[in-house]
């Protein structure tokens, strides 16, 4: 019951944190700040795979989401401007 | 005005969506089809029937092989559209001129002590992906990372040796080059395209087919990883 509650409580927080980092990313006008934020909101969505029991869809996210695809925005910013106008 | 017909269409979308989120099945029922139809038999016999230990890797290239080899060629596809977008001045390479910012030695130290490491674990991702969690995809795209972060901090000279310009269209075309392969194997062995041997004499053909086809997945989406980075550095 206790780690149950636990497991609910590390739920919850992932969510909230996603839930600011999505809203973040949004609002964000630097796209360098944006993009990092959004490589951590892969992060969480992939501890929260994790902790769904989805390991395989983690290491997924991991790779791809926080991974390459950050690394593809960067050179996108490189190649354009950094600011959104 | 604008503002005002704008939220009148989310909240029209809205309404419909939330009344189909109320029809779901309450979370974490054992009731809803997604329990009671078919994840029963991957869980009770996938092993047996399909060749691999890990359910995941047999749902996806054995009972659903079809979606999966669609996939493959639609990722494919991508690195194809990208360099039919980003090469099409490709008469004179300007990489060389380029002036490189000089990379900070720790940086260097790190990404040399650690590149064996991500490379074997990469590998490890791919082969033994019919095993635990992880596959040719998952493995693939470390191995993709590691040759991007190469480029960045060694520089393209070393990270382009890594994976031979001639090859390289090969090796693009891996995944569903292998994936077909493997596939009309399965037809000639068991008159079914993907059709995997299974049972207790002949089930390790099945297992390694599927190594195969992971192998083929991690080569080709790594290759594809680093091509799509390497056009976009050198595209101008």
């Amino acid at each position: 019951m206790r780690s149950d509650m636990l497991s609910r409580a590390f739920d919850i927080t992932l969510l909230l944190l996603l839930v600011a980092c999505a809203i973040s990313v949004i609002r964000m006008k630097d796209l360098l700040a944006a993009t990092i934020v959004f490589s951590t909101y892969s992060l969480i969505m992939c501890l929260i795979w994790q902790h769904r029991g989805a390991p395989d869809v983690a290491l997924t996210e991991a790779a791809v989401g926080a991974g390459v695809t950050t690394v593809l925005f960067l050179v996108a910013i490189g190649r354009t401007t950094r600011v959104e106008k | 005005m604008k503002r005002a017909s704008v939220a009148a269409l989310l909240v029209l979308i809205a309404i419909p969506l939330l009344a189909a989120m109320a029809e779901l099945p309450p979370h974490g029922s054992s009731e809803t089809p997604a329990y009671t139809h078919v994840s029963e038999r991957y869980l009770q016999r996938g092993a047996q029937e399909a060749g691999a230990e890990n359910i995941v890797t047999d749902v996806i290239l054995n009972y659903r092989g079809f979606d999966t080899n669609g996939e493959v060629t639609v990722i494919f596809t991508s690195v194809v559209a990208v360099a039919a977008i980003l090469l099409l001045r490709d008469e004179e390479r300007t990489s060389q001129e380029r002036s490189s910012t000089p990379v900070s030695p720790v940086l260097l130290f790190i990404v040399r002590t650690m590149a064996p490491f991500i490379a074997l674990f990469g590998m490890y991702v791919i082969l033994f992906g019919h095993l635990s969690p992880g596959g040719g995809f998952q493995g693939g795209t470390i191995l993709g990372a590691l040759v991007i972060v190469s480029t960045v901090v060694l520089g393209p000279d070393v990270a382009h040796r890594m994976v031979p310009a001639p090859a390289r269209p090969w090796l693009q075309a891996a995944a569903p080059l292998t994936f077909v392969t493997v596939g009309l194997a399965g037809l000639a062995v068991t008159g079914h395209y993907l059709g995997f041997p299974s049972g207790d004499e002949w089930g390790w053909v099945g297992t390694l087919m599927l190594v195969v086809i992971e192998i083929g997945i991690g080569v080709g989406g790594g290759t594809i990883m680093a091509s799509i980075f390497w056009m976009m550095e050198e595209e101008r």
